[in-house]
């Protein structure tokens, strides 16, 4: 699973609401989000980052937003 | 008004399962156990459909699998926790400024003047349960009660997804029967001695004479007749407000069980790091060195204490102090789990040191502190932890978390 891979990605941002990840490239291929599942922040050191759980259909992945560079990256889900 | 205090207390039921539930949809509905990070396969929380299937908090891995061999096991996310947490604290907050969050999943909410406003207890109580499920799709159950101990007792009554009041009225009824195990801070060792006093419900023991108690237990056995008689005047403590803690430490269980000296002093480093740089973000330093091990039998432990002449809060002082116990100590066994904390704080005073090796040090630290607070813990640190550094956090929630932070640090 890929961790913490930079991706190109469409969010949708809407007044009064949370962004809405859209659709996202992995590996050349295009995932359409279904559904956020889940949505937390957390801080690393000053930097505060936006995670989303989205999930494609098919798989479930972690979109996280880092305001202070615009950057998206995906991380892995791990379970047993 | 009520002529007696209306007090909420709310439990996330299987807090951490139910999250990840929430985030991955394919584990809804399905036996999971959350498990900590490392090589550690301690099972934190499960699941209510592993729960059902015989999975326990505490069990191995290879045990949970063994009673659910459909178990799924995920790993934990303390951060997703800890955020879902905060936010479900600021919707309590909405109800009442009264709110006590007792650890990450469990608050008090003391509503008694929020009534008027929001009409009844009840009220209140699924409206809050509206809002997390619709929020975060999780569950909770709530207790309502005239003070803390009852209300805490309610909640644990229905699980999942419930609702219980005790009245006034019934409280003696309710009390009667229950199992002194029941209340919240009557622990195994506590009901052992009071099961060979032939004390097994809490009607027993709201009625036992109170000398016989304050004889076998000293001044709680005064709070134990009151707790059988469901009696707890305890204030619904607001963050900010709460008694001051009066040590900054961590403790952390090894990814395995090890003997080797040199691993011993690289994990002890690291913790000294880890309560240095807290000890330095409050502007405090201590006095008392503690240093806590238990071994690989899990049942076995020893913890022993230095007071120094200075106070120190740097990780170097910290470190050679905590070695400096584990050296007066021959160890039986290999090392499971490894604690240093400092007490006997003050504020840190900023005295330059005279001499300049000291300095530099000071300035070494202080730089190194910089970084790591715009960057993140650890993004520094010293040479001798760098292999291990994936690994160099804590992997648990520490009790003093709270949803504003860390409670306060208690000063002389």
């Amino acid at each position: 699973m890929t961790s913490g891979k930079s991706v190109r990605i469409a969010v949708l941002f809407e007044p009064g609401k949370k962004a809405r990840p859209v659709w996202f490239e992995l590996n050349r291929r295009q995932h359409r989000v279904q559904e956020t599942t889940y949505h937390w922040q957390d801080c690393v050191g000053e930097r505060q980052l936006l995670h989303y759980a989205v999930s494609d259909g098919d798989a479930l992945y972690e979109l996280v937003f880092d305001p202070a560079d615009q950057s998206w990256t995906i991380h892995s889900q791990r379970t047993e | 008004m009520p002529d007696h205090r209306v007090i909420l207390h709310l439990d996330m039921n299987a807090f951490f399962a139910s999250v990840e539930q929430q985030a991955n949809p394919e584990l809804r509905g399905k036996a999971i156990a959350v498990v900590g990070g490392g090589g550690r396969t301690v099972i934190t929380t499960s699941s209510y459909e592993a729960r059902a299937r015989g999975v326990k908090t505490g069990m191995a891995v290879w045990e949970g699998k063994r009673v659910c061999p459909e178990l799924i096991v995920v790993v934990g996310d303390n951060r997703k926790y800890t955020y879902t947490s905060t936010r479900i604290n600021e919707i309590f907050r909405e109800f009442t400024p009264l709110v006590e969050a007792f650890s990450v999943d469990e608050s008090w909410l003391d509503v008694t003047h929020s009534l008027s406003i929001f009409g009844s207890a009840e009220t209140i109580a699924y409206r809050i349960k509206a809002r997390i499920l619709h929020q975060f799709g999780l569950r909770c159950s709530i207790g309502i009660a005239p003070n803390k101990l009852l209300a805490k007792l309610a909640s644990d009554m229905k699980k999942p997804d419930g609702l219980t009041v005790i009245a006034p009225e019934n409280v003696a009824r309710i009390l009667e029967p229950m199992p002194i195990q029941e209340l919240c801070g009557i622990g195994k060792k506590m009901q052992r001695h009071l099961n060979m006093m032939s004390i097994y419900t809490c009607g027993e023991l709201g009625r036992c004479e109170e000398g016989r108690l304050t004889r076998k237990f000293g001044i709680v056995g005064r709070r134990l007749k009151q707790m059988g008689q469901g009696i707890d005047e305890s204030p619904v403590i607001p963050f900010g407000e709460e008694d001051a803690v009066k040590s900054v430490g961590h403790s952390r269980t090894l990814d395995r069980d090890i003997d080797d000296p040199a691993e011993i002093r690289r994990f002890l480093l690291q913790l000294s790091e880890m309560v240095g740089s807290r000890a330095r973000r409050y502007g405090v330093s201590g006095k008392t060195i503690h240093l806590y091990v238990r071994y690989a039998d899990f049942f076995s432990s020893w913890g022993k204490q230095t007071t120094l002449k200075s106070y120190i809060n740097r990780s170097d002082e910290i470190y050679r102090a905590a070695i400096s116990i584990l050296n007066t100590v021959a160890l039986e066994q290999p090392v499971r789990l490894l604690g240093v904390s400092i007490s006997g704080l003050k504020h840190q005073a900023d005295q330059l040191p005279l001499f300049e090796d000291e300095r530099k040090k000071l300035w070494a630290t202080q730089a190194m502190d910089t970084v790591n607070q715009r960057f993140g813990d650890m993004v520094v640190t010293l040479g001798s932890l760098l292999p291990d550094k994936e690994s160099a956090g804590s992997h648990v929630i520490p009790p003093s978390w709270r949803p504003d932070g860390i409670k306060n640090i208690d000063i002389i």
